[in-house]
């Protein structure tokens, strides 16, 4: 099995993490810092600087230097206009359902912007560890929606990274804290990062680590508290927004709240603007309380979600870079009546955690299981512009439902079904995920068609939809179209666009890739032939198997991917019926023969 | 689909939680994908439906309501437009003017103190006669009772369920006013 990584992609840093010896360790860059900061700096001829370079560009070369491109992810205009007179960057009219940042007249989205700095990953990972990394889980903040996770596994794969799954924030902090804390117990994750709050309330029982409920607020983090202290600034120095001095500004905020995490005063200082005022902890706490409120309302509603009092939860672990601010210390403090564990670096915790579950994916770690849950419920568009929940939120995940639809008209060959995630009762208040068309519906009586469509949420808080005509028994067509977000064929010409621009070998990745499909199968081989139903089966198809995989265990070490790729379609073909016979056998001994045919 | 059977368990209302969970994260330790990355697409695949189906089965089971309202699905029951009456239709909208005062900010905090108590007694007196109901039907299916009997037992249920889903509606109503 090739290695998986671990990757926290932050709105402030991106760390990657991997398993070594059964302990989680970050893996640093060749300039020995553990923290990428997720920030990219693009030259005039579109080559680009990532993290620690880059963010000496942004007094210099604002309009060039992106940042925070987290807050932009899986959203459209009229969802970030209020932050967009704060920034610098240019953004393109075309933007209603995926921003397009433009920088030297090129057009950027978001998963572009973030395959930047996962690349950068990438290249720190393999510089490290010596091999070709392709395998990886990335974090991201529980209460992402849909597009948003989309958003980030596109920016996975055109990174050229096969990303295993997408993991919550706080659970992976979860799993980082639980290799050496409690067996048991109720935990409450408080993460509080750079531009996202969470809070999930878990239950831990013999390794299996059950989020009850999650909460919280994509647009939620550090830099709404900059950004408070930025008004300040402008307010008092008589400017606009539109004012040249804000990466300035800016720059100068963030200091001063950092320093106010362990000094009672400091002084703001803006050198450009011959700015300078001394601003106290209390004056600090005064202007931010309103936005730590919000988070601690996030966490009452999680507790009720969960059906426990704050004092049922027993131990309370803070995550991301906001922590370290004493006023939020002292208000989860106080909500939960007790101490909130700080032991672990909040800004590595995440990134150890998704290494974690990498290598629970690997088959490290069969004793731990993470559950997770959804944050926001799945519903449909009935009559009226009224959303009808089908999968309510904080259910585990993976998780299924089912809706059956019919015509209203005679003959009518086509239902338009509109798909939504939030709480609210009115499709408006609610966030439009996908709409589709089910076609090919048989021309009948209207209300006769019966249509099944199935609702598949999984593991990586991901929808997918199939639909059935339950009269005929047909499969219908569904092409989901995204609400936001890119189009399939969008993502695959960006994966090939990155491959010209970072001048990497189209024929020797597909020769990697092939490679480690040809691995994977051959492994899965392997363990079934060392089965009792391998020696059961007839002669001459076991030595189709054995010859089969000898077969590709040659062909692999030439460097030809059509080939690899043959003979691997080879041996999938010659243990096709094993494999039925392996499965069969497996679920007939764990649920028992009747209560199996139901579950399929 | 018949969720009980993912657990083994008969269609019985009084379920053993401690139990339930415990079946729940052993079947999960087995057929979680998480434990399917590195197998064939099919049987990652596989491992997903099943997956998804367990933990269906169990949001729908540990849930007290959900449970009931599973169990009349799957007994294929359809209630002969089951009448709710209307003197306590006529209460529900009393209550729910009340709480439409109590939105609109013209309420004292005592008037809302008092209506929350109102609608949670109520919530109270049939989250009992569910469980009485619910015992009556665990017995029935012990003692293979006739289909007159559990269509009547059915009936019943559904009757509650019905009626108790006005007094959630005002529950959830209250959420949203505090």
């Amino acid at each position: 099995m090739p290695r998986i990584v671990g990757i926290d992609l932050g709105t402030t840093n991106s760390l990657v993490a991997i398993v070594e010896d059964g302990k989680p360790r970050v893996i640093p860059g060749p300039d020995g810092s553990d923290l990428v900061p997720s920030i990219v700096y693009f030259e005039e001829d579109g080559s680009v600087l990532v993290g620690n370079p880059a963010r000496e560009k942004m007094v210099e070369k604002p309009k060039h230097t992106i940042f925070s491109i987290k807050r932009f992810m899986g959203k459209g205009l009229t969802d970030v206009k209020n932050d967009l007179p704060l920034l610098p960057f240019e953004v393109s009219p075309a933007s209603e359902t995926i921003i397009r940042l433009k920088v030297f007249g090129r057009e950027y989205t978001p998963p572009q912007i973030s395959s930047f700095i996962l690349r950068e990953l990438k290249k720190n990972a393999e510089a490290a560890l010596g091999e070709e990394i392709v395998n990886a889980v990335i974090t991201v903040p529980a209460y992402f929606n849909d597009a948003q996770r989309q958003a980030t596994k596109d920016a996975g794969r055109i990174a050229g990274l096969d990303v295993l799954r997408i993991v919550n924030e706080p659970t992976a902090a979860s799993l980082a804290y639980g290799l050496q804390e409690r067996r048991q117990g109720t935990i409450a994750v408080y993460d509080f990062g750079g531009g996202t709050f969470d809070i999930s309330i878990l239950k831990l029982s013999e390794g299996i680590f059950e989020v009850l409920s999650t909460n919280g607020d994509t647009h939620l983090g550090g830099d709404d508290i900059d950004e408070q202290l930025i008004r300040l600034v402008l307010s008092e120095a008589k400017l606009p927004e539109s004012t040249p001095h804000l990466p300035a500004i800016r720059k100068a905020a963030r200091a001063a709240k950092e320093v106010l995490s362990s000094a009672d005063s400091t002084d703001l200082v803006v050198d450009a603007l011959g700015y300078r005022r001394n601003i106290t902890r209390q004056e600090f706490e005064t202007l931010i309380a309103p936005t730590i409120e919000r988070t601690l309302k996030s966490c009452r509603q999680a507790l009720q979600d969960a059906g426990l009092q704050p004092s049922a939860v027993d131990e309370v672990v803070m995550v991301g870079g906001s922590t370290r601010i004493p006023l939020v210390r002292n208000r989860v403090h106080s909500l939960f009546g007790r101490t909130p564990h700080t032991d672990l670096n909040p800004d590595e915790v995440v990134a150890l955690g998704a290494a974690v579950q990498a290598d629970i994916l690997a088959g490290g770690k069969r004793d731990m299981l993470l559950l997770d849950v959804t944050p926001l419920s799945l519903g449909i568009e009935t009559m009226g512009g009224v959303m009808s929940k089908i999968i309510p939120r904080n259910s585990t995940i993976p998780a299924s439902a089912s809706e059956k639809f019919t015509t209203f008209v005679d003959g009518q060959t086509s239902v338009k079904v509109h798909v939504l995630q939030g709480e609210r009762e009115l499709v408006s208040d609610c966030r439009s995920l996908a709409q589709f068309d089910l076609k090919g519906i048989p021309p009948m009586p209207a209300g006769l068609p019966l249509i099944e469509v199935k609702f598949l949420i999984d593991a990586d808080g991901i929808l997918s939809v199939s639909a059935q005509e339950q009269r005929t028994g047909q499969y219908q067509s569904v092409a989901v179209k995204p609400t936001y977000g890119l189009t399939d064929e969008e993502v695959e010409r960006m994966i090939l666009e990155s491959f010209e621009h970072a001048e990497a070998d189209i024929e020797a990745r597909e020769v990697i890739e092939a490679r480690n499909e040809a691995d994977r199968v051959l492994r899965a081989t392997e363990k079934s032939v060392e089965k009792k139903e391998f020696a059961e089966l007839p002669a001459d198809e076991q030595v189709g198997i054995t010859s089969a995989a000898n077969q590709l265990r040659e062909t692999v070490k030439l460097a030809d991917h059509r080939a690899i790729r043959e003979a691997t379609e080879r041996l999938d073909q010659a243990t096709h019926h094993l494999a039925e016979v392996l499965m069969n056998a497996s679920i007939a001994e764990k649920l028992k023969d009747k209560r199996v045919r139901e579950i399929e | 689909m018949n969720y009980f059977e993912v657990f083994g368990l008969p269609k019985r209302l009084n379920l053993d939680l401690n139990s339930l969970e415990k079946s729940f994260h052993e079947l999960s330790r087995k057929y979680h994908p998480d434990y399917f990355t590195t197998a064939p697409a099919a049987d990652r695949q596989r491992a997903l439906q099943m997956t998804a189906t367990l933990n269906d089965a169990y949001r729908t089971l540990r849930h007290p309501v959900r449970r009931v309202e599973h169990l009349v699905e799957i007994e294929g029951f359809k209630p002969d437009g089951s009448k709710v009456p209307k003197s306590f239709l006529m209460e529900v909208f009393e209550i729910n003017e009340q709480l439409d005062e109590a939105k609109s900010g013209s309420a004292s905090k005592e008037q809302i103190a008092a209506l929350r108590q109102e609608i949670e007694k109520r919530a109270a007196g049939f989250e009992s006669q569910l469980q009485t109901a619910s015992t009556e039907w665990d017995k029935l299916d012990a003692s293979c009772a006739s289909d007159a009997d559990r269509k009547q037992q059915l009936t019943r249920l559904t009757e509650i369920l019905s009626e108790s889903s006005y007094i959630r509606n005002l529950q959830r109503e209250l959420e949203e006013t505090s």
